[in-house]
């Protein structure tokens, strides 16, 4: 049934390519088919994985809202990238099976490379652009990206865990579109734009729309090739810890800072003056 | 007043004006641990619950309006201005990390826990009930 489905996903989706729709993977100098987001509405990075487009909501057309469950992976491009993916996600999409190994992949800009302050240490997962929980989808080259382990697990893992338990609960749909942001002819995406829609309750229970930066804190990665170094530090960078709440920075030995719950507590290396940037002020206490 | 509270890994409540998660098998495990207390709740909430459950009661303002030994559901604020009001704390861990933009900032220390349990929902692995006295 899934596999019907997927070829008359195709098939439409070849169709809108034929009709000019485009299935190109998206430049960041224009928004693709059905993007909302703008290079404009999308700011630097600056210390959140993600950060919410538009009001969080998404850009679906009326007609897209189906309840009926399909997945479409646009082709590779001619360097080899991938494009926008969507799927209608309902509970016959989901995985029955373990999943199983994707290593034989290796998408634009792969590169091997690990780092102590890496979690896990490697850098780069080999990331879904449609989540495996979601549609079950293995070694699809179409689906698979050069992704930081950060923008894997810190951005994009929770909206999919959100998705995924949202149509175990419920039996209903979400419409989930994925379009990876790629500048110029760089190997690696600069991030990834996320949007769901949940469909029988028009976007009662699952509702985003939000940019997933592809980077690592503390490495600086070269887009076009996939290349990366260790972040140097200048002399004026130490670490601090964050009251994302309060808007307070502390060193880490102050007591102000062992007492921030861990909601809104956020660890921090860089220097004093990028913290006040952003609005912080220094702890009255360890004056830091 | 015992507050009864959901959360991730981060202490998320609430993400885009939307519940993180929701799970049959906790509606039911929370109306089996009022046994016949009121619950009070928001109406948000209470589209959560269907007809045949027990003595729910709606208000907007249901942290104020909960009474001694009566439980309140919490979805929609964090908790934390209301400590003073709380005779206990039940929480609700989903044992995931979801998106969030409102968290529940309770101090825990400010509690004892009296019970930890774990079960399995009906879309979540493992869920883990934590209640605690003040």
């Amino acid at each position: 049934m899934k596999q019907g489905r997927r070829a008359l996903a195709a098939l439409l989706l070849a169709l809108w390519c034929l009709l000019g729709g485009g299935c190109v993977s998206i430049e960041i100098s224009q928004a693709g088919p059905g993007v909302t987001a703008a290079p404009e509405d999308i700011p630097a990075f600056s210390g959140d994985p993600y950060v919410v487009l538009l009001d969080n909501e998404p850009g679906f057309t009326e007609s897209q809202l189906t309840s009926s469950s399909y997945e479409t992976y646009s082709p590779l491009d001619q360097l080899g990238r991938c494009g926008q993916a969507m799927a209608c996600v309902g509970t016959d999409l989901m995985p029955t099976e373990e999943r199983g190994a994707i290593g034989s992949v290796k998408p634009t800009g792969w590169q091997t490379v690990k780092y102590d302050c890496v979690d896990g240490k490697y850098l780069y997962n080999r990331c879904h652009l449609i989540g495996f929980q979601l549609t079950g989808e293995n070694a699809n080259k179409q689906n698979l990206i050069t992704g930081t382990r950060y923008m894997n697990v810190d951005g994009m893992l929770p909206f999919e865990n959100m998705v995924a338990d949202y149509v175990k609960e419920t039996e209903n749909h979400v419409l989930y579109r994925v379009t990876p942001f790629f500048e110029g002819e760089n190997l690696v995406a600069s991030g990834v734009q996320l949007e769901a829609k949940s469909v029988e309750d028009q976007g009662e229970g699952v509702c985003f729309n939000v940019y997933v930066y592809n980077c690592q804190p503390g490495v600086v990665i070269d887009y076009a090739t996939g290349e990366s170094r260790l972040e140097e530090r200048t002399g004026d960078e130490k670490e601090y810890v964050l009251n994302t709440s309060s808007k307070k920075f502390h060193l880490p030995s102050c007591s102000g800072a062992a007492s921030i719950g861990e909601a809104n507590r956020q660890d921090f290396s860089g220097s004093r003056e990028e913290l006040m940037n952003r609005g912080y002020d220094p702890c009255g206490a360890c004056k830091p | 007043m015992i507050a009864v509270v959901c959360v991730d890994d981060r202490g998320g409540m609430l993400f885009n004006r939307r519940r993180q998660s929701q799970d049959r098998v906790l509606r039911g495990d929370l109306l089996a641990l009022a046994a016949g207390r009121p619950v009070w709740m928001n109406g948000y909430s209470l589209g959560q619950f269907g007809p045949e459950t027990g003595d729910l009661r709606t208000a907007e303002d249901c942290l104020d309006r909960a009474g001694k030994g009566e439980l309140c559901f919490v979805e929609t604020t964090d908790p934390a201005p209301w400590l003073e009001r709380m005779e206990g704390l039940v929480l609700y861990r989903w044992n995931r990390r979801y998106p969030a933009d409102l968290y529940c900032t309770l101090p825990l220390e400010d509690f004892v826990l009296e019970e930890r349990r774990e079960f399995a929902g009906s879309s979540h692995e493992c869920i883990t009930r934590e209640v605690y006295r003040r």
